[in-house]
């Protein structure tokens, strides 16, 4: 005898939120690339980890990448979009940044600008 | 010129009705492109801080006034950046200027409590005599002094200096150099004539309705329903009609609503309503008959920052069902006829006008040519997207046509540049006040007006 199946199961299914956390953060769900710092850490305790965390010295990497003066304001952009903006402008940053930027898409810690003390612009 | 187009066999209006009446078809558009994609802005996000903008211009801007600045001082000319200046020596320097105004309106000013200032009024020119001019590159900025005149210059312009820096920390100059005309576009205008009528500031949902008349009549040419066979002959040469903002006038802006009671304004509906729905029916009429672009302007129901955007067809539910309505954005780029029109409503004009010594609306759009910008005071005195990947309202190619509206009288001048650019520099006057409204002709670049004056209260017959 097949399980007894619910109506919820024709619902779309949805990712299963960490305990303790509010309900109905509608926010949390549409913001995957917008740079609100606030919750950003919120979001780095709830999700698991679906790869090996970066090593030091790439996350050293980029935040000299993030604050060489060449290549612009680090602020408010993601890294990869301001390697992109360096790169139409003909300011040859390294390829090796790009290459991180794009194997660790997923970790905000990379793709996001370094935090000084979890506020930042 | 316009009046010279009429057809040789054209009788006046009094003459004895014609068996068939003769028929004049509009020239039909050959070739129209929409270049303004830069300036339609997709997603919009204002979390980011205007640093990008002002990183972007300097970087994109750079190269070009390096190349400049080696074909007028010299090949062998050091290039310095502000931080590998040394006292004494002769060098260049690229960068971004800054004037330091003390009437600027501070928005920190204003909130200060402790000094209990009313807020500044709004005054004609923020500019004084003791203001003072500041170059800024990536890291650093310096003090001007010298062969650059203070008054004139706005914020945001990137600009290279020569001359050196003195003892006491300031750079004096020797002499400067903005980036020029931007390399022309190929010509392949139209052979024979063919005309574009440029209007802006119809004012729509003033107080007065005297502008009214003017309007109908600008319609009523356009359309060919004015005046005998000549005059409709020459009308169906006009191929296109750009209204370059400010369709509404500065009196639907008023806010006085927001302070009354709710039940007090319950009732009322805003002015803008009933202006829009007049919009709708002159746009109505003008598109049965030719191509209209509309630009959005400082009084219009759109985004406050530059680059506007269209208005929303929503908003003329009569004239967007016509393909012939294009709502454009502000500032607009397009070529039409193998002719490359670039112009704004006015806005970036009016606010330089504001913070420089230059008086001549005329004179200010051929600066912002020769400097490489369209508006070198955005985001400062005047709003701006915070762009970050680049600037849009760097001038790449020359266009043929530069206008830009709402300016208080028409002028034109038509500039030759040194690398073969041929532009012609149109001031489009506020209809509302002038009513008059302007011709270009696409072949030979030449600009006429054309007024629409009714009889005033104050004027007797």
């Amino acid at each position: 005898m097949e399980q007894p199946r619910r109506i919820t199961d024709s619902f779309p299914r949805r990712r299963r939120r960490g305990p303790g956390r509010p309900p109905g953060r509608l926010k949390d769900k549409k913001d995957k690339d917008k740079k609100d710092k606030v919750q950003l850490k919120v979001r780095d305790s709830a999700r698991a980890p679906s790869q090996p965390a970066p090593d030091p010295a790439l996350l050293e990497m980029l935040r000299r990448f993030d604050l060489s003066w060449e290549y612009g304001p680090c602020s408010g952009i993601t890294r990869l979009q301001r390697w992109e903006r360096a790169q139409e402008l003909g300011l040859s940053p390294p390829g090796p940044i790009r290459d991180a930027l794009l194997e660790h898409r997923d970790n905000p810690d990379v793709t996001y600008r370094w935090v000084w003390d979890g506020v930042g612009w | 010129m316009f009046s010279e187009q009429a057809a040789p066999t054209a009788q006046g209006l009094l003459a004895p009705p014609s068996a068939e009446p003769p028929t004049f078809a509009r020239l039909a558009v050959s070739g129209y492109s929409d270049c303004s994609q830069p300036f339609q802005l997709g997603e919009r996000s204002f979390s980011r801080q205007y640093a990008h903008i002002y990183a972007v211009r300097l970087a994109g801007m750079r190269p070009g006034l390096e190349r400049r600045a080696r074909s007028r001082w010299g090949n062998d000319i050091a290039l310095r950046r502000l931080s590998e200046l040394q006292e004494g020596e002769k060098c260049c320097v690229v960068g971004t200027l800054f004037k330091a105004m003390q009437l600027q309106p501070s928005i920190l000013q204003e909130i200060s409590e402790e000094h209990n200032l009313v807020p500044q009024p709004p005054l004609p020119k923020y500019i004084q005599p003791e203001d003072e001019l500041m170059l800024e590159d990536e890291l650093q900025r310096i003090k001007l002094e010298g062969a650059i005149d203070v008054q004139r210059l706005v914020t945001g312009t990137i600009v290279a200096v020569y001359g050196c820096e003195q003892e006491d920390g300031r750079f004096l100059v020797e002499d400067h150099c903005f980036a020029d005309l931007p390399p022309p576009l190929p010509w392949s205008g139209p052979s024979s004539d063919r005309f574009v009528l440029l209007a802006s500031g119809l004012g729509l949902g003033s107080v007065s309705g005297e502008a009214l008349l003017s309007t109908q009549l600008l319609v009523d040419v356009v359309t060919g329903q004015l005046g005998a066979e000549g005059e409709q002959s020459c009308a169906a040469r006009i191929t296109r009609v750009i209204l370059a903002g400010n369709l509404l006038s500065q009196n639907t802006q008023s806010r006085d609503t927001i302070n009354k009671a709710k039940y007090l304004t319950k009732k009322t509906q805003a002015a803008s309503v009933e202006a829009v729905k007049m919009l709708d029916e002159i746009l109505l009429q003008l598109c049965t008959s030719v191509p209209v672009d509309v630009m959005p302007g400082e009084f219009d129901p759109t985004n406050y920052t530059l680059p506007q955007q269209p208005l929303h067809r929503c908003m003329l539910p009569l004239a967007s069902a016509y393909a012939t309505l294009r709502l454009v954005t502000n500032p607009y780029q397009a070529s039409l006829d193998g002719v490359r029109f670039l112009g704004t409503s006015g806005q970036n004009i009016s606010d330089i006008f504001k913070y420089s010594s230059m008086d001549d609306y005329l004179e200010i759009l051929e600066w912002t040519l020769l400097a490489g910008h369209i508006s070198p005071t955005a985001p400062d005195t005047l709003g701006c997207y915070p762009f970050y990947k680049s600037d849009p309202f760097i001038l790449t190619e020359c266009p043929h046509v530069y206008f830009c509206g709402n300016a208080p009288r028409f002028q034109c001048k038509l500039l030759q540049g040194k690398e073969g650019q041929r532009v012609l520099l149109v001031t489009v006057p506020d209809f509302s006040a002038t009513q008059t409204a302007c011709l270009v002709n696409l072949r030979d670049l030449s600009c006429q007006p054309i007024t629409f004056s009714s009889f005033g209260a104050d004027s007797d017959d």
